[in-house]
C-alpha cells in the first residue's frame, strides 16, 4: 500500500481522484459534444439547400410558398429582425431602468419584492406568454390596429417582456460590480444620486450593460411558442404593425411536421441562420468581454 | 351494446395473438377528426381494458407522414391523399363525411357568398365587405396552415387553381379560426361545419350560405351543399390488430349515429 516512511496516497484514492476528473471532464465535453454534433447535422440537412434552391432562390427572394417549391427566406428573416427590434425597443429601456432601480435605488426590503417578481418574469414558460398575448393583447391590438390584431407588433410587446428578466438580471450584476468607492467619490465631489448614476456608474458598467442586451437579443431571436401564436404566420413581406408576418423560428414550427424532401431542407437552411445569428451573438459578448478586462 | 361486447371479445383474442403485447394505439393527425377519434377512443378503452389509445391532432398532413414513417398506427385526414402519398402503400378508409362551413362574425350582414366570390375573397382580389354586398369594412382573411386537410380541401374545391392571399393570418388549429373569427368583425375564416355549433365555445359564427345552400347536415349528406369532403383513417396496409378493431369500432353503429351526428359529422353510410 505505501512505500517505507513516505505515507503516499493509496492507489485507491489514487484512482477515486482521476474518475472524478475524468467525470467532471465527460459533463463538460457532453456540452461541447452536443454543440458540435447539433452544428453539423444542422450543416449536413441544410447544405443541399445550396444546390437544390442555390443561395440567391434561398436568401435574397421573398416568395416562401413550400408547396409550389417556391424557398425564399427573405420575408421571415425581415420579421424575425422587425420582431426582435421592436422587442429590444421597448424591453431594453424598461429592463436597464428595472436594473438601476434594483441596484442603485430600491431599499433592501423593495428589492427583495422586485427582485423575485423579475425572476418570476423569467419563469413563465413562453407558450403562458403566448396564451395570454393571444386572448387578452390580440383582441386590444385588433381594436388599435383596425386588423385581427396578430402582427409584429403585438409579438414584440410580449417579447419585450420576456426579455426583459434577462436583460435586467444581467445589467443588475454588471451595475453591482461596481465597487462601491467608485460611487462614493462621486458623491465626495457633490454630485446628487441621479447625476452619480447616468454620468457615473452606468457608464463604468456600459460593457455589461450591452452584454446583458446582446443576450436578450438571443433570446428574442430565438423565442418560438409565443411569437408563433402571435406573429400570424402569413410569410410575407413587412405591411404594417398590425399586419401578419411570420418569423424563421415561428415558420420552422408551422411546416416541421409535415416537411419533406426539399421544403425540409429549406427548413433546415433556416435553422442554420439562427444557429449562425446566435454564435454571432456569443462571440459578440466575448469579444466585448475581452475589451472589458483589458 | 352488443357490438361493444363484440369489439371486447374481439380484442381480447387480438391481445392473444400479440399483435401489440403493450396494447397502445396511436392515432395522428386531422384536428378536425379529433373529436371523433377522442370521443371513440374513450369508448374503445372502456370496452378493451389494458388499451391505451393516444390520439393527437397536428395537421392531416402530419398524420400521414406519421402513419407512413410508422410513428404511429393510424392517421387521420381530412383530404385525399395526393398524388405522392398514394404510393406510399396506405389504405384508407372513410369514417364521416364533412362539410366545411365559411364563417363570420356573427355582427356581419353578409349572409350567402358564391363560391366565385369565396375565391376572389381568399386570393385577395376583393379586400373589403362592401364589394360583396356588406359595410365598408376590410376583409380579415383566417387562414390555415399547409398541414390543414380543411385548407387542402377548401383549396381543392374553392380556390382550384388560384392561390390564397398571402396576407392572410395562418392560424394552426380549427378552434384558434372559431376563436379568432368569433371576435373580430371584419375576419372570414373556413372551419368544419361541425365546430361551427356553439356547444364546442360560448362564442359565436355564423356560418354563411355557399352558393345559396346552407350547411346543413342535410344538405351535407345529401351533397348539395358545394363544400364537402369525407374524413379518412389511414393505415399501413390493411387494418390489423388493435388498429383494425379500433377502425371497426369507430364504424360501429354506437359510434356512427352517436358520436358523429353529434361532433356535427355525417355518418359514412349517409352520404348521397
Amino acid at each position: 500500500m505505501s512505500t517505507d516512511g513516505l505515507r503516499l496516497v493509496s492507489k485507491q484514492t489514487q484512482a477515486k481522484e482521476w474518475l472524478l476528473a475524468a467525470l467532471f471532464f465527460a459533463c463538460a465535453f457532453i456540452a461541447v459534444l452536443a454543440v458540435a454534433m447539433i452544428f453539423v447535422f444542422v450543416g449536413y440537412q441544410a447544405w443541399p439547400i445550396i444546390t437544390d434552391v442555390g443561395v440567391t432562390n434561398f436568401l435574397f427572394s421573398g416568395d416562401w410558398s413550400p408547396t409550389a417549391g417556391k424557398y425564399g427566406i427573405l420575408g421571415l428573416v425581415q420579421g424575425s429582425a422587425i420582431v426582435t427590434i421592436f422587442s429590444l425597443a421597448m424591453g431594453t429601456p424598461l429592463a436597464v431602468c428595472t436594473a438601476i432601480f434594483l441596484s442603485e435605488i430600491a431599499s433592501p426590503r423593495i428589492r427583495a419584492l422586485v427582485r423575485p417578481a423579475v425572476e418570476l418574469l423569467a419563469g413563465i414558460p413562453s407558450v403562458v406568454y403566448g396564451f395570454f398575448g393571444v386572448v387578452v393583447l390580440r383582441p386590444l391590438m385588433g381594436d388599435a390596429t383596425t386588423g385581427l390584431g396578430f402582427g409584429p407588433l403585438t409579438a414584440s410587446i410580449i417579447l419585450a417582456i420576456m426579455i426583459v428578466p434577462t436583460i435586467a438580471a444581467l445589467s443588475e450584476d454588471a451595475l453591482g460590480s461596481i465597487p462601491m468607492g467608485v460611487r462614493e467619490a462621486s458623491f465626495a465631489m457633490g454630485a446628487t444620486q441621479w447625476q452619480t448614476i447616468y454620468k457615473v456608474v452606468v457608464p463604468a458598467a456600459k460593457i455589461g450593460i450591452v452584454d446583458a442586451i446582446i443576450l436578450g437579443m438571443g433570446r428574442a431571436v430565438g423565442e418560438t411558442m409565443a411569437v408563433l401564436m402571435l406573429v400570424g404566420g402569413a410569410p410575407q413581406f413587412f405591411a404594417g404593425l398590425g399586419q401578419p408576418m411570420s418569423t424563421l423560428t415561428a415558420q420552422i414550427v408551422m411546416d416541421m411536421s409535415y416537411s419533406t424532401g426539399t421544403h425540409r431542407t429549406a427548413l433546415f437552411g433556416m435553422a442554420a441562420i439562427l444557429f449562425v445569428t446566435s454564435m454571432a451573438l456569443v462571440l459578440s459578448v466575448r469579444l466585448l468581454s475581452r475589451l472589458k478586462h483589458q | 351494446m352488443c357490438c361493444v361486447v363484440a369489439a371486447a371479445v374481439l380484442a381480447t383474442a387480438g391481445c392473444g395473438d400479440g399483435t401489440r403485447p403493450d396494447g397502445q394505439l396511436i392515432v395522428t393527425g386531422s384536428t378536425t377528426l379529433l373529436p371523433i377519434a377522442e370521443q371513440a377512443a374513450e369508448s374503445f378503452q372502456k370496452a378493451n381494458p389494458g388499451t391505451n389509445v393516444l390520439v393527437s391532432g397536428l395537421g392531416s398532413s402530419a398524420g400521414i407522414e406519421a402513419v407512413a414513417s410508422g410513428t404511429s398506427d393510424i392517421g387521420t385526414a381530412s383530404r385525399e391523399l395526393n398524388a405522392d402519398e398514394q404510393g406510399l402503400g396506405l389504405v384508407d378508409t372513410p369514417v364521416a363525411y364533412d362539410g366545411i362551413a365559411v364563417i363570420v362574425h356573427p355582427d356581419n350582414p353578409v349572409d350567402a357568398l358564391g363560391t366565385d366570390e369565396l375565391r376572389a375573397v381568399f386570393s385577395g382580389e376583393i379586400t373589403n365587405w362592401s364589394q360583396v354586398g356588406g359595410e365598408d369594412r376590410r376583409i380579415d382573411l383566417v387562414n390555415r396552415d399547409e398541414a390543414s386537410g380543411t385548407r387542402e380541401a377548401f383549396k381543392k374545391i374553392v380556390m382550384k387553381e388560384t392561390t390564397f392571399d398571402r396576407s392572410a393570418v395562418v392560424l394552426p388549429g380549427t378552434g384558434q379560426v372559431r376563436d379568432v373569427v368569433a371576435h373580430s368583425k371584419g375576419a372570414i375564416g373556413y372551419i368544419s361545419f361541425g365546430f361551427v355549433a356553439p356547444r364546442f365555445s360560448k362564442t359565436q359564427v355564423k356560418a354563411i350560405m355557399v352558393d345559396n345552400v346552407a350547411p346543413s347536415d342535410e344538405s351535407i349528406m345529401t351533397g348539395e351543399y358545394p363544400i364537402s369532403r369525407a374524413l379518412h383513417f389511414l393505415t399501413k396496409g390493411e387494418p390489423s390488430g388493435l388498429a383494425g378493431l379500433y377502425i371497426q369500432h369507430v364504424l360501429s353503429k354506437e359510434i356512427q349515429e352517436g358520436v358523429v351526428p353529434e361532433a356535427g359529422f355525417v355518418p359514412i353510410g349517409d352520404h348521397k
